[in-house]
């Protein structure tokens, strides 16, 4: 009887090696969970390498919040989803989530003369062969 | 690569958009000046009931004589021409494209559909090509501009296809596809791919001059 005391310990020391899969550390797409028919594959993206590589320190540098149509410099939305604001279709000056990842990735990258700006680019179908792309 | 992009994406664009519109506007201006000029008489026949009746007629798969008799010929031009104009205009991609830059967009095929209709287009190319090659009737009134027009209406859908399926060199294809592009747009108005502006005004002409002069079907 004594080895079932155990259990709860391991099932808690399980969790433990289970959360990291929640950390950006490990993302390697941008979430298209909230597309329900997705046409291409989710845009490769390593946040943390991305971040490292391309300098950004500040959250709201991407996840921004826009108040009356601009952009609030000190509030950032990490802690939401960008599907939260930004829905299928575009209404009034809130761009469709697709329209926002484009400008937000791509309108970045052809400011920074950086990154990749060709669709696929990100939306890569084998990513195995082409890993590169997303960083 | 984003220097390439950036003018192809740009500059270039707007002069293939500028050719296209602008050469197009010209051409059928030209062409309505010169009848006024030369053919007045034209007008006397001219009726929007027979131009209608055989613009339709031709839009129909099948309803006119020729194409019943070279059957095979029909279905491929019909699928040819609907994949050539709808899939550029209805593909995700392109609109998404029209959106970032303009705001504006419309209603888009699923990705799988616009895939078949490419190689549909692609296969229609190949049949155009042997059918000009090998059919010496059509041998004998081809001249080398076929040729090139038949390769500049198929280069975009190549490099389209290719680039979507990521094969080969994707960086090269994906700018081989937009230049292929705008190579098209910018040759309509001035290759004999300008019958995508004249062929209505054909119609309308033989249409008018069958129904009210010769008082017969253009069949």
């Amino acid at each position: 009887m004594k080895r079932w005391a155990l259990a709860p310990v391991l099932a808690l020391a399980s969790l433990w090696l289970w959360a990291p899969g929640f950390s950006q550390e490990d993302m390697t797409a941008v979430d298209a969970s909230p597309f329900e028919r997705p046409q291409r594959a989710p845009a490769l993206f390593k946040h943390d390498a991305h971040n490292e590589k391309a300098g950004i320190d500040a959250c709201n540098e991407c996840h921004h919040v826009h108040r009356d149509g601009k952009k609030v410099e000190d509030e950032s939305s990490e802690g939401e989803r960008c599907a939260d604001c930004h829905g299928r279709m575009t209404q009034g000056r809130v761009p469709s989530l697709t329209i926002a990842f484009h400008t937000n990735c791509k309108g970045c990258h052809l400011e920074q003369q950086k990154g990749p700006v060709m669709c696929g680019q990100c939306h890569v179908w084998r990513p195995i062969k082409a890993g590169a792309a997303a960083e | 690569m984003h220097d390439l992009y950036a003018f192809v994406r740009g500059p270039l664009a707007w002069a293939a958009f500028g050719v296209f519109i602008g050469g197009s506007l010209y051409r059928l201006l030209h062409l309505l000046m010169l009848v006024h000029r030369k053919e007045k008489f034209i007008y006397s026949y001219m009726s929007w009931k027979y131009s209608l009746r055989s613009i339709l007629h031709w839009m129909t798969p099948f309803a006119a004589v020729n194409m019943r008799m070279n059957r095979v010929l029909t279905v491929v031009t019909f699928a040819f021409h609907l994949g050539l104009i709808l899939t550029p205009v209805l593909l995700l991609s392109h609109v998404l494209l029209w959106e970032e830059s303009w705001g504006l967009s419309w209603w888009t095929l699923p990705d799988g559909v616009a895939d078949v209709m490419t190689v549909i287009v692609i296969a229609g190319c190949g049949y155009f090509l042997v059918r000009r090659l090998a059919q010496p009737e059509v041998r004998y009134v081809t001249s080398a501009s076929d040729y090139v027009i038949l390769a500049i209406a198929a280069a975009p859908f190549v490099t389209g296809f290719l680039a979507y399926h990521q094969w080969f060199a994707y960086e090269i294809l994906f700018i081989l596809h937009i230049l292929s592009g705008e190579i098209m747009l910018a040759a309509i108005p001035f290759t004999r791919l300008s019958h995508m502006l004249f062929a209505p005004f054909t119609r309308a002409y033989m249409g008018s001059e069958f129904g009210g002069v010769r008082h017969a079907r253009d069949w």
